[in-house]
């Protein structure tokens, strides 16, 4: 294994995230048997589904790259879409919604923040509790019976276009851009790249550790109020099931795109990607009639082979 | 000699952890519903409620062995529904039960094979290993039902000598951890990786000649048959196989086993202090059943301990 991993090509090449690669397997796989669904329409469809994802997943790469991880994006979606659904607030304005949204983020994320950064606490059962506990919440407050509709207007704007791309993806490509100038022009990405590469070694060349990791976690929770605003326009109708499908999904996608746990290979255009393999490997099980089951094994395999991959990779170094 | 055992129990520096802590919450518990409720200390209640707590203690048992050499096992849950499941398939009882341990020892061996050989972070293997275990469960019995053998049925419920067979289940049980954890050297070989890796000396274990690699994957391996043999009680219990049975089981375990003291970044804990981490879980939710507490709240209620027991707990490194 040492030696074929040793050669400079294939070194190389492991380095290139598996989201290009399967990305473009799926696409060829259903260009040859689906052709009739490769067409602007169907496809802007498909790929409008996973925009919620897509936004989660900007979040998910910046607390991934100063490994942790961060699993309460569900707990972040079910609160803003009950609050938006329920009618709790009363009759606001839109911009009402947005401030609720923006503000459940920053307090979870502040939450996360403190409990990873300054707690130590493994970030993984700390964020997957905060989930647990804003579920049960919900769901005690919605007594276990979905609330009500979403207005219509988050509806109606989650349906536009912009020229050929629908509203959402082009929301998604915007916030994508700008997380990619964000982490390759400021000093915080260049924060997050050390402490990812050796958090000891930035601690002691000056780099605030405990500061970045807090506030990569804030940022990361702000980001999933935003994909839960975008992910309520899209179902019209509330839900208060404990979906952990979606953080999951988003740490595929990353794991995927070539960033993982300190490393950042895929930047964010792998991760991109990687939602967009989510995207076109739905469509193509769907298509072959793949049951629900067998969708939670394929999530699960991506997961585990995408791991392996880069464990392999990085204890060759 | 007196103060060295003493110490070995409970210094402040103990390899067992904090484990007196949950006994006293227990039985001030146990106390407190004692003098409020009226037959709390009648032997049927005690041994509803041990039967209650058994599949949790066993799978908390399993996890164990994982956290204290610095992992954790977030498929148990996974594993349990899918032994249910399997034990609810039309087959004879002699193929069925062998079949499950050797599928979940499959499970576990897969769990520590990519930990420890392909480099995975055991969190990320065992949440991945969880997803294709429960799509597996779910494809073999999409809904709860069936019926499992009777010999599983008549293992679990039933009484010898008037004895509850739980009282057997939970001797056994918790004398085959005992020899596995402190009565072995496996178990000494456990507590010495975890001792390591809580301290970032990651070698410290296989440079004193301890054969790591293998004794983490057989560690897997031991959580996911405990986790085995949990299903098997449960499915005993209900005589059904449900694929959603074991879902809160993950979380719940690694609960029982942080509220016992055991650390989660590894190297310190206990088995008792597991098994008064798990009756304290049990004794917990049947006190808010009583209280009349909403199951959504109980739910919100056990994610705030975790959070609150682990954030209790030291740590040097940050993030995962």
């Amino acid at each position: 294994m040492g030696a074929i991993a040793a050669n400079p090509v294939l070194q190389r090449a492991i380095r290139v995230p598996p989201a290009y690669l399967v990305f473009a397997v799926l696409l060829i796989t259903l260009w040859v048997t689906k052709p009739q669904l490769m067409n602007v329409n169907v496809m802007g469809i498909f790929i409008r589904q996973v925009a919620p994802l897509g936004i989660l997943v900007l979040g998910q790469l910046l607390v991934m790259r100063v490994r942790s991880i961060d699993l309460s994006g569900a707990g972040v979606l079910l609160v803003v879409n009950y609050m938006i659904s329920s009618g709790i607030m009363g009759d606001v304005p839109a911009i009402a919604y947005i401030a609720m949204a923006l503000s459940v983020g920053l307090a979870v994320g502040l939450v996360n923040g403190y409990l990873v950064g300054r707690r130590r606490v493994s970030a993984v059962i700390a964020t997957l509790a905060v989930t647990v506990i804003l579920t049960g919440i919900i769901q005690f407050l919605a007594s276990g019976k979905p609330p009500g509709d979403m207005p219509g207007y988050f509806n109606d704007i989650y349906n536009t276009k912009i020229w050929i791309v629908p509203t959402p993806v082009a929301f998604w490509l915007l916030l994508t851009v700008l997380m990619s100038l964000f982490l390759s022009r400021f000093v915080f990405g260049r924060f997050i790249a050390a402490i990812g590469e050796n958090p000891t070694a930035s601690h002691f060349s000056g780099v605030p550790v405990e500061r970045t990791v807090i506030a990569s976690h804030i940022l990361a929770s702000v980001i999933a109020s935003v994909a839960a605003l975008v992910q309520s326009a899209s179902v019209a109708v509330g839900s208060i099931r404990l979906g952990l499908e979606m953080p999951i999904d988003a740490v595929a996608a990353t794991i995927l795109g070539g960033v993982i746990f300190g490393r950042g290979d895929g930047g964010v255009w792998g991760p991109f990607f990687g939602v967009m393999c989510f995207a076109l490997l739905f469509v193509v099980m769907t298509s072959f009639g793949v049951p629900d089951p067998g969708k939670q094994i394929a999530r699960g395999l991506i997961i585990l082979l995408a791991a392996i991959f880069y464990g392999l990779s990085s204890s060759e170094k | 000699m007196a103060t060295q055992s003493f110490k070995t129990y409970f210094g402040r520096n103990s390899r067992q952890g904090l484990w007196y802590v949950p006994l006293l919450i227990t039985v001030v518990g146990a106390v407190i519903l004692t003098v409020y409720t009226d037959d709390f200390a009648s032997p049927q209640n005690l041994s509803n409620l041990l039967s209650q707590a058994m599949p949790l203690i066993i799978v908390a048992i399993g996890q164990m062995i994982v956290i204290v050499i610095g992992g954790m096992d977030l498929s148990v849950g996974a594993i349990i529904s899918l032994t249910t499941a399997l034990l609810a398939l039309d087959a004879p009882a002699f193929v069925l039960v062998p079949a499950v341990f050797a599928i979940t020892a499959l499970i576990g061996l897969v769990n520590g094979y990519s930990i420890v050989k392909l480099n995975v972070h055991p969190i990320i293997a065992t949440l991945s290993v969880q997803f294709i275990v429960v799509g597996f469960a779910r494809i073999l019995r999409p809904v709860a039902g069936g019926s499992v053998p009777d010999i599983v049925v008549s293992c679990v419920a039933g009484t010898v000598f008037g004895i509850p067979l739980t009282v057997f289940w939970a001797v056994i049980v918790l004398l085959l951890g005992w020899k596995l954890i402190h009565g072995s050297r496996y178990g000494l070989h456990l507590f010495a990786i975890g001792g390591g890796v809580s301290s970032g000396q990651e070698d410290a274990a296989h440079n004193f000649g301890i054969s790591d690699q293998r004794n983490v994957i057989l560690a897997y391996v031991c959580s996911a048959l405990f986790a085995a043999l949990a299903g098997f009680y449960i499915a005993g219990r209900i005589s059904s196989g449900d694929p959603g049975v074991g879902e809160t089981f993950a979380l719940d375990s690694v609960t029982a086993v942080a509220i016992g003291g055991t650390q989660l970044s590894g190297g310190i804990g206990s088995l008792h202090g597991t098994l008064f981490g798990a009756i304290l879980m049990v004794l917990l939710s049947n006190g808010m059943n009583l209280a009349n507490l909403s199951a959504f709240l109980q739910g919100a209620i056990k994610g705030a301990i975790l959070l609150l027991v682990v954030s209790l707990q030291s740590r040097k490194k940050m993030g995962l």
